[in-house]
């Protein structure tokens, strides 16, 4: 069978499961830190049973699979049967990955692939070690025992490598004599009414539900009927039959649903959604909380998990029921709106040109009218495409813990600002090089423990990531408490790996030594391990960067951590640019690098090694000239090659971990401007980071000066 | 071309064949056809900001209605005499799957339904250089035209080839 990634049904199902294993794999790992957390225990239960409704709807049976074996060591895990272990958790995030790894099957549109056998049994295993929990005690520790071991042998990072069959079978031979237990099925459906296999009736109704889109947030208040469900909750956690007919009584005349302020109060009474009023929502109550906290995306669960469990899915749904207030939108679509407020500020900016030719007064006030509202509008359509940087933050719980058990230390992660939004392509383009600094950290920066307590520290490591925006920009920090580096042998380093010679080396400054590190070529692990330490790292961490216009900036004390700055710019659409003339055209410098503008004085440089250079603070600085990239490569007819020979400008820019000095004839001002890329025949070009329209209508280029004078440098 | 217009569609009665309409376009003096389906939009002839580091053939770029494109020196491109753009030059703006380029001309004509039991897959017309971009030719009479494939016109293999010289 192949999957219509086409179909509507389909696509809702799998955008949506999405948003739950994205939180999934934030639960599990803080679930590890708060194994006793009843709403975590509650959300993951809910979260798995979602995703096994909706995929056994559309008979995805190996993602039922693995997902009802999951859910059903869930409802253990809840009902106090069985305890949370680090073990344990290794299992259920290897599930989580097999389920990911079966979605992105889907999003290819194949069949998901079947969970290894191995993983499926070793769940089962798990359960069923609990169910016997009442014999000797003996006999569950001995069945404990080889599972650890089994799992952190054949766990990699990634949690990807299969256990290997001997241990396999070590683990098997151990729990054979128990699985005679009679009590062993009773962690099947016995037990557990939620977890069964078919899907009920219930469930059914609350995935159709679910995919249809009944309003997946919750956050914003419809104003029905608040106080009707209230008292229903406000008891003492249980209702009776009596208090829900009525309450069901009231809501379907209500129409729509409460409203979010009584989400939490009224979760219960929106379980008749999902049809299953006649249970009592009696243990469950404190799901309510996680449920109007978590907003939308608990509101999609609690819509598919309402027939499982009255009490969770009433909870969520409470969030559900307050009606339609979002809706998905292709980033396409948004891009295109992005493209087009972009064309109308250009053609604000030619009416307010011309506007100024004009003494008409009633025009004056339309185009005046015009500009606020297009400001407006523009920065109204940008918020439609900023996403909390929890996109990026939500995979380090998992990652630092991972890494953290594979290199055996200890690390207390600790992140802030999640909220802070950015634009969605920035989010997307960061995950990428903060993935890489969080391993460094763990890797290369925390110490092990038993170094830690050598040093005096306490024995677990804290990473701390921090998201705040600043102004225009977003400030981004990873710092570590870790051993910090080392100055001297970053020196004697990049001596040894031959990319500067020695009395270079020695003249540079700490902080220089520390930037040492986004050299390419450079690692400073001996061992190339696992993780890191392939050498190529640190340099495209910061290539990156640069391409999204931020900065990068290191500071360490030694013994005591390190601290990554990173800055980027809130927004990828619009950039702020230095204007310049060059030879009659104009040319766009990204401001982010720009740091001043200086008048040049001919008489006042020097030639050193082939170089023109200026003395600025008693320091040396290369000049690099516009001008000659653009005659020596383009084919730009010189207006009159002298004009302002005499006055040009110096616009000095950091490149990499240097300051140089463009001359350009001319500067014309700070611009903020809509970046257009080139066709794709002359993408790639170096030097050349995209195009622009001027408020004029004439278009002016947009110089990428890092790769501008890696390539002609030499020419300049 | 009127009267040859009107010819065309007295023998597309009698054969009945596929016809495909071409947008005809003159350099150096040849007669050059485009699929219609392939053009988005003629241009009269504007101010190109040429790209530095760009190949050759790439004349530069033009503001259209706030996107940018892309502008090709046909003549270049064809191996053909460079020359100065005058009142007649246009910009045929093309598109094929994924891009949008305009392509720089001397002059554009009209519009030619072909039928395709005319089109020959003659091959040698003109120079080396633009036989690589050619689909067929037509001929009418005393007149040729050359029938361009726009996708290798602006496939980017063959501007890294030819860029690489």
């Amino acid at each position: 069978m192949a999957v219509d990634t086409q179909d509507d049904i389909v696509q809702d199902f799998l955008v949506e499961s999405r948003e739950i294993l994205e939180e999934l794999g934030e639960q599990l790992v803080q679930l590890e830190r708060a194994p006793q957390d009843q709403d975590l225990l509650n959300a993951v239960f809910r979260g798995f049973h979602t995703i096994k409704g909706g995929a056994g709807f559309l008979g995805f049976d190996p993602l039922v699979e693995i997902c009802h074996r999951t859910e059903d060591l869930f409802n253990l895990l809840r009902n106090g049967e069985r305890e949370v272990t680090s073990e344990l958790m290794d299992y259920v995030l290897r599930a989580l990955d097999v389920v990911n790894n079966q979605f992105s099957d889907l999003g290819n549109g194949e069949d998901p692939r079947e969970a290894p056998e191995e993983l499926l049994r070793a769940l089962e295993l798990l359960q069923e070690q609990e169910s016997v929990g009442d014999a000797p005690a003996a006999a569950p520790a001995a069945q404990a025992a080889p599972a650890p071991e089994s799992a952190a042998d054949g766990q990699t990072v990634a949690g990807g490598d299969d256990i290997t069959e001997d241990e396999f079978e070590a683990l098997l031979d151990a729990l054979d004599e128990d699985k005679q237990e009679p009590a062993a099925p009773a962690a099947d459906n016995g037990g557990t009414p939620a977890a069964g296999d078919d899907i009920t009736e219930e469930e059914f109704e609350a995935v159709l539900d679910q995919l249809h889109g009944e309003g997946q947030h919750g956050g914003v208040p419809t104003g029905v009927e608040p106080d009707a469900p209230a008292p229903a909750a406000g008891g003492d956690g249980l209702i009776s039959e009596e208090e829900f007919e009525s309450v069901l009584d009231q809501l379907h005349g209500a129409g729509k649903g409460p409203t979010a302020a009584g989400a939490g109060a009224a979760a219960p009474a929106a379980a008749s959604d999902s049809g299953t009023a006649r249970r009592p929502a009696s243990s469950e109550k404190p799901a309510a909380a996680p449920a109007a906290r978590s907003g939308g995306n608990d509101g999609g669960s609690g819509g598919g998990s309402g027939g499982g469990d009255s009490g969770a899915g009433g909870a969520a749904g409470g969030g559900k029921a307050s009606g339609e207030t979002s809706v998905r939108v292709d980033t396409a679509k948004l891009d295109d709106i992005m493209n087009l407020v972009g064309e109308l500020v250009l053609v604000r900016n030619r009416l307010s040109t011309i506007r100024s030719q004009y003494e008409d007064e009633r025009m004056g006030q339309a185009v005046a009218d015009l500009e606020l509202v297009t400001s407006d509008l523009q920065s109204a359509v940008m918020k439609t495409r900023m996403q909390p940087i929890k996109k990026v933050f939500g995979r380090f719980p998992r990652l630092v813990r991972d890494l953290a058990r594979n290199l055996g230390k200890e690390v207390d992660l600790q992140m802030e600002g999640e909220d802070t939004d950015l634009d969605k392509n920035l989010v997307e383009a960061l995950a990428d090089p903060l993935i890489h600094l969080v391993r460094n950290s763990v890797d290369h920066g925390i110490e092990e423990p038993a170094d830690r307590k050598a040093a005096g520290k306490a024995s677990k490591g804290v990473l701390r990531l921090s998201a705040a925006q600043e102004g225009d920009h977003i400030l981004l920090t990873i710092a570590d408490d870790g051993k910090g580096m080392d100055p001297d042998a970053l020196r004697q380093k990049v001596v040894e790996k031959g990319l500067m010679d020695k009395e270079s080396a020695s003249r540079l400054d700490e902080k220089d030594c520390f930037n040492l590190i986004f050299t390419p070529g450079f690692s400073t692990k001996a061992e190339i391990s696992d993780v890191s330490g392939r050498g190529v790292g640190m340099d495209v961490v910061k290539t990156k960067i640069s391409q999204l216009n931020g900065t990068v900036d290191i500071d360490s004390a030694q013994g005591k951590g390190t601290t990554l700055r990173i800055k980027v710019p809130l927004t990828l659409a619009i950039l702020p640019t230095l204007m310049v003339r060059m030879r009659g055209r104009k040319f766009a410098l990204p401001m982010s690098v720009v740091s001043e503008i200086f008048e040049l004085e001919m008489g006042k440089t020097k030639v050193v090694d082939n170089r023109r250079v200026v003395m600025v603070r008693q320091k040396a600085m290369p000049l690099f000239f516009l001008e000659r990239w653009i005659d020596a490569i383009g084919s730009l007819e010189t207006e009159d090659p002298d004009a302002g020979r005499d006055e040009q400008q110096v616009v000095t820019v950091n490149v990499g971990n240097q300051v140089v000095g463009f001359v350009v004839d001319d500067v014309i001002g700070l611009e903020e401007v809509v970046i257009k890329p080139l066709g794709s025949m002359l993408q790639g070009l170096p030097g050349l980071a995209g195009s622009t329209i001027t408020g004029d209508g004439s278009i002016s280029l947009i110089i990428d000066i890092p790769s501008l004078v890696k390539t002609f440098g030499s020419r300049m | 071309m009127a009267q040859q217009a009107a010819s065309n569609e007295q023998e597309q009665e009698q054969f009945q064949g596929p016809v495909t309409q071409w947008v005809t376009f003159s350099l150096a003096d040849e007669t050059y056809g485009i699929d219609v389906m392939r053009v988005q939009e003629v241009l009269p002839m504007s101010e190109i900001a040429p790209v530095p580091g760009a190949p050759r053939f790439v004349l530069g770029i033009i503001n259209l209605r706030g996107n940018v494109v892309t502008v090709i020196d046909t003549r270049m491109r064809f191996g053909l005499e460079s020359r100065d753009a005058d009142k007649a030059s246009r910009i045929v703006v093309i598109e094929t799957g994924d891009q949008v380029a305009g392509i720089l001309v001397d002059s554009v004509a009209e519009v030619m339904n072909v039928r395709e039991d005319e089109v020959d897959t003659a091959p040698n017309v003109g120079n080396e250089e633009s036989s690589k971009y050619i689909y067929g030719v037509v001929s009418r009479g005393e007149e040729l035209l050359i029938l361009v494939d726009v996708n290798k016109l602006l496939s980017r293999e063959e501007w890294e080839e030819i860029s690489s010289l």
